[in-house]
């Protein structure tokens, strides 16, 4: 046990514990802004994948012509694709006025398949990426050095926080998501709200994938995300809808899977089961997060 | 029709083919350049003729003539004529081969194979296709097919949806797939177009092509049997307006307490032990489906998430039990009892009194080692719908009384088949009653009722008096029952080739039932057809695996994700030709008047919107 704690407290874990919380974070607001417009979101794993897999493939087509700023691009094409799918959700769930969960389920279906036809066209092999040949660059001294998605994730924070209750746009996009129908007598396009909302979901959720795949390791691997889309749509509601809340409850579950990384590695537990432990501790933090905090129109189709 | 190939006279191993064009050219992409082609002339006649027949069919759907469905027919008669003279080409050439007795046995094999794998193309595909719709559209003037069209309006947006997951799949494998020539001379631009969209059509023949032959039917069968019960489970939670997506999960449990059973369960109680074997899987599956069920009503949180974190959780102890020999706790190593010995993560093999043996050993009622299969099933089946429509009081009870005596009396009979054996097995007999007892439950019993109330208007089932966390605990409890009974495929039917649970075992079905019970619309018997369809196109999908270098069963993953999307959106049809007309309508329109204004924006015979119903669910539950 003792050697448990000394590990925990070496910087090592805290570099583990932030390279757990970043995609759960970014994600997560993510889904904080399509939420708060009134969509539901459950597509958010199936964007990192593509988002990851977009990054992947393009740094690794353009390094030849672009050499190191190649990973930069990558970053880019990761939130292109990830907006872009996203906007396939927006256009299903606005104008087709789709059961927004069954979207969500069929872009995450999509990403089960999609990634290994393209990597199948591209290399001949369907679960990996070829490695790339510079991957993000690494900030930081000694073991705290992170990849710039670390720093934009923290950043996201206070920008979505000052965007959501600073700005005319994020009051609008909480009316739409509380009462569309009253947020459109004073003038706001719902439609035009619900669209960005989800498109820029699908834009952070896409940056959480290029971290997984250029800024944490430096390939597409099949089941890259492992859940991370879903935990983070669970500590959107464990934070209420709220982007102090949506970092408190990723940090927390970011701290669980880091300890799990750790505890997996002693012999005190099967590394199977403690595998286990972040899935279990998100359904046990849902008994004790009660639902009257979400946005009223989420779900709803909007008629107007 | 001139813009595709209008046949493959002849299709080498890895999808080359020598392609026939309406104009007459034929282009050879095989490396056999000197084989002799069958005479085209006829076809080439059939397939203008069919062209001429299209064009007046346009130009009369155009002028909105009354005739153009005889039109219309005509095309399709043509289309299908040229198809069979084609056929009977090949079958002409394919006997020759096998008559020729200079050719070495292998040689011989692989010509006889070259010819019986040509057939029609797009060219003559599509033509067929679009005078069937024309005929169809022709005579949907008249009202008695208009009115048998409109009991099919259901099908609509699974049929829209296929189409267009199909097309969209079509350029994917265009883009995909480079043209296969193995002529040594290169294409011209024209010419590589004619490759590629031949290349669109063998795709999907080989897809489809499963249910032609009465082998790989089989294995379909078996594919679509693990669909049938997730595809179930998913769609007994829509119909309450929740979503499960937690089949995997559930499937998992119930294929580990399926094992226990099975391997460590007295052998004397004889087929007793599979039955509790199969009662287990169902418990444990109904299990690992209540936890949501229960934490949604209890305490409002969302099924869709806990679903997919207990799928995490289900695959951690599946690893953890049969994973490896040995685990560590609080830093000794215990031997893992249920692992069977050896490096294959798998546990023991069951007792023989738990295995659901295959339906062919089953149903074989030849003698000597022959195989004949028993009609009995298809006759008691036959009498029993027979019986149902001719009486009148008491049909069920007596057609059933009917199809068990005529069974009995027609078992011994059978029809000699040659089948290479298939791990079919009696777990589609109880999925086949699952989907049975799917729609007695849901629409012959009040319990049925009041779920369907809660899934429509959480809200006014309440105040009926339905109790809203009830139900949606017991609509989760069933689900999971369901999908966890499709443990008994993989364990006691020995779908993994072994009567064990393995590591390997395809959890991955339950995430396509989602797909199932959108295509199905949530009933049972669409339930049934489309993960026929499904298993269909899984087991073509291996040989199309087999055959190209770029194109592998992940296609099939892809098209299964678009049906979905497609559904999702409605097969992006207007709400006003997917939902019945109102009666109002109807009405109106019979006495020749123009209807008062009707709200068509929202859909008549509503199926839950799963996202809405979810959040009013959780209001509801938690007053």
């Amino acid at each position: 046990m003792d050697g448990l704690f000394a590990q925990i407290l070496t910087t090592a874990f805290l570099a583990t514990f932030i390279r757990s919380v970043v995609p759960l974070l970014l994600t997560a607001l993510g889904g904080l802004f399509s939420e708060r417009s009134g969509v539901v979101n459950i597509a958010l794993e199936g964007l990192i994948i593509f988002g990851a897999l977009a990054a992947a493939v393009s740094t690794q087509l353009l390094t030849p012509s672009l050499g190191q700023a190649a990973p930069w691009v990558g970053w880019l094409a990761g939130m292109l694709v990830g907006g872009l799918i996203a906007w396939i959700h927006a256009v299903l769930s606005i104008k087709y006025r789709a059961d927004q969960v069954i979207s969500g389920t069929a872009i995450n279906l999509l990403a089960t398949g999609v990634p290994a036809v393209v990597l199948t066209a591209l290399y001949g092999v369907s679960n990996e990426s070829p490695k790339v040949e510079y991957a993000l660059p690494l900030w930081g001294a000694g073991e705290l050095r992170f990849s710039p998605p670390v720093f934009f994730a923290f950043l996201a924070v206070a920008i979505t926080w000052y965007v959501m209750y600073r700005t005319p746009y994020g009051l609008r996009l909480r009316a739409t998501g509380e009462q569309p129908g009253a947020a459109a007598s004073m003038g706001v396009n719902v439609r035009r709200m619900r669209y960005s909302a989800v498109i820029l979901s699908g834009v952070l959720a896409g940056t959480a994938g290029a971290f997984l795949s250029i800024g944490n390791l430096d390939s597409y691997v099949r089941n890259i995300s492992a859940g991370a889309g879903f935990i983070a749509l669970a500590a959107l509601i464990f934070g209420q809808w709220k982007p102090l809340g949506v970092l408190g409850a990723t940090l927390l579950f970011g701290l669980l899977q880091a300890l799990s990384i750790v505890l997996g590695g002693t012999n005190l537990l099967p590394s199977t089961l403690v595998q286990a432990l972040p899935y279990l501790i998100t359904i046990l933090a849902l008994i004790f997060t009660g639902r009257s905090r979400a946005p009223k129109a989420l779900g709803r189709p909007y008629d107007g | 029709m001139l813009l595709f190939p209008l046949a493959a006279l002849g299709r080498g191993f890895s999808a080359d083919a020598v392609l026939l064009h309406v104009t007459g050219s034929v282009m050879n992409l095989t490396s056999n350049q000197q084989a002799p082609l069958p005479p085209t002339g006829t076809i080439l006649a059939l397939a203008w003729a069919t062209l001429a027949a299209l064009a007046v069919t346009l130009a009369g759907a155009w002028q909105r003539q009354r005739w153009f469905w005889v039109t219309g027919l005509l095309t399709f008669g043509l289309a299908t004529a040229a198809v069979v003279v084609l056929g009977g080409a090949l079958d002409d050439q394919t006997k020759r081969v096998l008559a020729d007795t200079t050719l070495r046995p292998g040689a011989k094999r692989q010509l006889g194979n070259f010819y019986a794998s040509g057939g029609m193309n797009l060219g003559l595909f599509l033509p067929a296709l679009a005078g069937l719709i024309a005929a169809g559209a022709g005579l949907s003037v008249r009202p008695r097919v208009w009115q048998a069209f409109n009991r099919m309006r259901s099908l609509l947006v699974p049929a829209a949806a296929i189409g267009l997951a199909v097309l969209v799949g079509a350029v994917v494998v265009l883009i995909v797939q480079p043209s296969v020539n193995q002529s040594g001379t290169p294409l011209s631009l024209w010419g590589a177009w004619l490759a590629k969209s031949d290349l669109v059509y063998f795709v999907y023949s080989t897809l489809f092509a499963p249910v032609t032959a009465l082998n790989p039917l089989l294995d379909s069968l078996k594919l679509a049997t693990p669909l049938i019960f997730t595809g179930l489970s998913v769609a007994f939670a829509f119909r309450t307006g929740l979503f499960n997506i937690g089949a995997p999960g559930q499937l998992t449990m119930g294929a580990i307490a399926a094992m226990l059973v099975g391997v460590y369960g007295p052998p004397s109680l004889g087929y007793g032990l599979l039955a509790l074997s199969v009662l287990a899987a169902a418990a444990g599956g109904a299990l690992w489906g209540a936890i949501p069920g229960l934490l949604k009503a209890r305490f409002g949180s969302s099924e869709v998430i806990n679903t997919i974190m207990l799928n995490y959780i289900a695959s951690s102890v599946l690893v953890f039990l049969i994973g490896s020999d040995s685990f560590p706790f609080l830093g000794r190593e215990y031997p893992q009892p249920l692992k069977a010995e050896g490096s294959n993560p798998q546990s023991e093999l069951l007792n023989g009194e738990a295995q659901l043996r295959p339906l062919l050993e089953v149903l074989n009622v030849g003698q000597n080692g022959q195989v004949a299969l028993s009609i009995g099933l298809l006759v008691a089946l036959a009498a029993f719908v027979i019986v149902r429509l001719l009486v009148r009081k008491n049909r069920s009870l007596i057609a059933l009384a009917a199809a068990a005596a005529l069974g009995a009396l027609t078992w011994r009979i059978g029809i000699p088949v040659t089948v290479t054996g298939s791990q079919l097995n009696g777990a589609f007999l109880i999925a086949l009653l699952c989907a049975a007892g799917f729609g007695m439950l849901m629409w012959r019993t009040a319990a049925g009722y009041a779920l369907r109330a809660v899934g429509l208007s959480p809200k006014a089932a309440e105040y009926g008096g339905i109790s809203v966390a009830k139900n949606t605990i017991l609509a989760m409890t069933i689900a999971g029952m369901f999908a966890g009974l499709a443990g008994t495929h993989y364990v006691n039917g020995g779908a993994l080739d072994e009567y064990r649970l393995k590591q390997n075992m395809p959890v991955n079905v339950g995430f396509d039932g989602i797909a199932v019970a959108l295509m199905g619309q949530s009933t049972p018997a669409g339930v049934v057809a489309s993960s026929v369809l499904f298993g269909t196109i899984d087991t073509g999908a291996v040989s199309v695996t087999t055959k190209l270098a770029k194109v592998n069963s992940d296609i099939v993953t892809v098209l299964k994700a678009l049906i979905v999307l497609f559904i999702a959106a409605g097969g992006f049809l207007s709400r006003r030709v997917t939902a019945p007309p109102p009666p109002a309508l109807v009405a109106a329109a019979s006495r020749h008047e123009t209807p008062a204004t009707i709200d068509l924006s929202k859909p008549l015979t509503p199926q839950p919107n799963v996202a809405q119903a979810s959040e009013d669910i959780t209001r509801e539950g938690n007053k």
